[in-house]
């Protein structure tokens, strides 16, 4: 090849939107290859191969993070307008350079560590709960043909990365020699543990109805239209509504957001297992966290929500990435409005709505679709597996959370 | 039939409608009340003081209230008033202060030279933006700083100022009316006093 | 042995796969070794997690992906936490390690230990022998005819070979989990 015929890809590839980041990075590699060929040396296979996996490492982090430090000063400004204020408006235009001034605030920040803090340990937290946070967006698929890497059982190995955030809570919380940061580690950890099981139920849910693991294969699943113009995705079925939801529920626990965030409110036991880091480790915790909820959601965009497909037929010249990134904008400005609207949670509460409520819901949800599935999708199935769902919903709800008005007779100790 | 979950839908519901109208609607429900500072400066009721301050009527150096009579410095709690009188080209004392300085770091607002000063010549400011670098070059003032009109003083307490005034007012007419009466009065026994020298004849040489 | 020594030596070792045993296995080795060593029982759970962490690597080297993943999901989340629950609510681990490396010399506690690394080493050789001899090891290893189990294949299997196993130990897990609960339920005072 020569340098002509690279330029004249360019044109075509500017042409179809929708194919923009696959023959980009194509034609990166193959610039690459070329440079190399200018200059006399022929690059071996696997160089052509590391730059291609380079690629997509630097365009993940690189999304994520300018989503992180987006998200960080649009969730201060949704809030704030919620709370009938302004959020930050003074740093660039509406305050959108907030996430520049913080990240220099926390970049200099001393970095103290406590002296009885076991030094190895409280050094590997951080680390160990951003590894994993970071791996977890590399096998959703961000349009036709672009997932980063195809794993055929894709919803396992992101549980299994998720598994990895608890050890690094339970270190963060230890290692700080502070019974406070203790106590507030073992309730993130049960908080994680209790809600991790509605959530992989959920996803297992879907995964019996699409019959794969895949990611991809689930988002596939999903393709086609009811009637002509309502979407075939698994949210707008009675067992898919339900299990969406308690995927949310399970995604707001997990990344330890409102208003299931006990363990990090800052009312609660100091900043819980997060008390005793200050700076940079206090920033590496946070960016984890957002990643690890910006990985989850787009894990709910791409098991419910039908992932890179557009809602209508006749919008389906938007290219797939940016339908992606329009539905993952829509599901954390939710989990925003919900962290503005809900107050927090006890952690009693916490425990007795993910194992009385949730996990038997969760157990419907999957009668429900196994039944909605095996029915033959008909209309029949549709009602059949609503009842399902509905009735166990209505009951559980009656018993775990009216209130019992009992009469009883107090006693007044100090009452004349 | 209240489903499980209604109590949230509809507390999400409320906020939506609060974030969504705070773009549209501000005046409603008392939405986005903060005020930008510095773009917005606070609206100040008329009675917010911060720190004294000297009245002068039309000129500066002449119309000058003060007397330098340091009642206001002794009556300070925090003593945080220095006054030193002026002497004039023959080195007598006169009635105006050749030095009067506040330290505004130690002043607290307390208003006990205003109620003691006899001639209406010391009043509150309500300024507040007074931060300087160094505490001990500009947060001193000096008499030349000090010194605002009567007008300034009807712009920020218009009430107050209305009833010195008129207390001023009512004052200067009672003495007015009072010279007038002792000057009538002494034109008075003048004239009689003339009208009885006129009165009696002349008898001069009588008594030689 | 000796073929088995010459078949080792004369894999091809500029080859990713062997380097992709290799770093796991010492690293799993390594960690294992810290996690029986070390003085603070927290840092010998976290080495022990390590090595969990080097088994699923392992696993999924040998093509086992489904079973590396729930390595990862099951024994990193869940028995790790378990163990370190443990540590942490019971009271041995409140006992300071003493840092003296010249300790008196106490001959019962030094037949104690003899007795116990010539048990440990007796039980490894017997290990290793049973490995070594087992007729999987002299069978010639195509990794192209390596059987892949992609998560189908033991999903169907669990479902209609090995149904019985399954449900055996779902009674034995629901079993476990109503004694826990039973032993972790408040006495009412009646």
């Amino acid at each position: 090849m020569n340098f002509s015929d690279l330029i004249q890809r360019i044109p075509g590839i500017i042409k179809s939107p929708e194919t923009v980041p696959v023959e980009g990075k194509k034609l990166i590699v193959d610039c690459v290859a070329w440079l190399g060929s200018a200059v006399g040396i022929t690059l071996p296979e696997w160089v052509l191969t590391l730059v291609s996996i380079l690629i997509v490492i630097v365009t993940i982090i690189a999304v994520f993070m300018v989503m992180f430090a987006l998200m960080s000063v649009f969730e201060r400004k949704i809030i704030a307008r919620i709370q009938n204020r302004y959020g930050p408006n003074r740093v660039g235009p509406c305050g959108l350079f907030q996430p520049v001034a913080d990240g220099i605030k926390m970049l200099t920040k001393e970095d103290i560590v406590p002296r009885g803090a076991d030094k190895i340990v409280h050094f590997l937290a951080p680390i160990a709960m951003v590894a994993p946070a970071l791996v977890l967006p590399v096998i959703l698929p961000y349009g036709r043909g672009m997932v980063p890497i195809e794993l055929a059982t894709g919803i396992l190995f992101f549980f299994a990365m998720g598994a990895g955030t608890e050890l690094a809570v339970f270190m963060a919380g230890w290692s700080s020699n502070n019974k406070y940061s203790v106590m507030g580690a073992m309730r993130a950890i049960a908080q994680m543990i209790s809600y991790e099981l509605p959530l992989v139920m959920s996803a297992v849910v879907v995964a019996l109805v699409a019959g794969t693991l895949s990611p991809n294969g689930i988002v596939e699943a999903q393709a086609g239209y009811n009637l002509g113009f309502i979407p075939k995705w698994f949210v707008l079925t009675p067992w898919g509504f339900v299990a969406c939801l308690l995927f949310y529920l399970g995604a707001l626990a997990e990344s330890n957001r409102s208003p299931f965030d006990l363990p990090e409110g800052e009312s609660e036991l100091v900043a819980g297992h997060l008390t005793e880091y200050s700076g940079f480790k206090y920033a590496i915790f946070f960016m984890a966290e957002y990643v690890g909820m910006f990985a989850i959601n787009g894990l709910l965009v791409t098991l419910f929500l039908g992932g890179y497909q557009s809602p209508l037929p006749f919008l389906e010249w938007i290219p797939s990435w940016c339908w992606f990134f329009a539905k993952l904008a829509c599901v954390a400005f939710s989990m925003v409005w919900v962290r503005a609207t809900l107050p927090r949670f006890r952690i009693d509460q916490m425990m007795q709505f993910a194992w009385k409520f949730m996990l038997p819901m969760s157990f419907a949800a999957l009668i429900a679709a196994a039944t909605w599935h095996y029915a033959g999708r008909g209309p029949a199935a549709w009602g059949l597996s609503a009842l399902i769902v509905g009735i166990p919903y209505l009951v559980l709800g009656r018993l775990c959370f009216t209130r019992h008005h009992t009469a009883d007779n107090r006693t007044y100790l100090f009452s004349e | 039939m209240n489903l499980p979950g209604s109590g949230i839908i509809k507390g999400m519901v409320v906020t939506a409608r609060n974030m969504i109208g705070s773009y549209f609607d501000r005046a409603h429900a008392k939405r986005l009340i903060t005020e930008q500072y510095p773009e917005e400066r606070p609206q100040l009721v008329e009675t917010s003081r911060s720190f004294p301050f000297l009245v002068f009527d039309g000129d500066p150096e002449a119309g000058i209230r003060c007397v330098a009579c340091k009642i206001c410095e002794k009556e300070c709690p925090p003593q945080c008033i220095y006054i030193v009188q002026d002497r004039d080209a023959n080195g007598k004392l006169v009635r105006r202060p050749k030095v009067f300085d506040i330290d505004i770091s130690v002043c607290m607002g307390c208003q006990i030279c205003v109620e003691v000063c006899p001639f209406e010549s010391i009043r509150m400011d309500n300024i507040y933006e007074v931060s300087s670098y160094s505490r001990f070059g500009q947060l001193l003032l000096h008499k030349e700083q000090l010194l605002k009109s009567n007008a300034y003083y009807n712009e920020i307490h218009p009430t107050e100022a209305a009833a010195t005034d008129a207390r001023i007012e009512a004052a200067r007419v009672k003495k007015a009316a009072a010279a007038k009466a002792a000057a009538e009065k002494a034109a008075a026994a003048k004239a009689a006093a003339a009208a009885k020298a006129a009165q009696e004849p002349p008898q001069p040489e009588q008594n030689a | 042995m000796h073929d088995l020594l010459q078949r080792f030596l004369s894999l091809p070792w500029d080859q990713a796969p062997q380097w992709l045993f290799l770093i796991p296995a010492l690293l799993m080795l390594l960690a294992s070794a810290a996690a029986v060593m070390l003085r603070n029982l927290i840092h010998c759970a976290l080495c022990l997690t390590l090595s969990f962490i080097a088994l699923g690597v392992l696993f999924i080297a040998l093509g086992a992906e489904f079973v590396g993943f729930v390595q990862l999901l099951v024994y990193v989340g869940a028995v790790t936490m378990l163990i370190l629950f443990a540590i942490l609510l019971t009271p041995a681990s409140e006992v300071a390690a003493s840092n003296n490396p010249f300790r008196s010399f106490n001959l019962s506690k030094a037949v104690n230990a003899v007795t116990g690394g010539a048990v440990a080493l007796l039980v490894l050789c017997g290990l290793l022998a049973a490995i070594f001899f087992s007729p999987h090891a002299r069978a010639a290893v195509n990794p192209a005819q390596a059987a892949v189990a992609p998560a189908k294949a033991i999903g169907e299997n669990l479902l209609s070979h090995t149904l019985l196993p399954l449900q055996g130990t779902a009674i034995l897990l629901t079993a476990a989990l109503i004694g826990a609960a039973l032993l972790a339920k408040e006495e009412r005072p009646s």
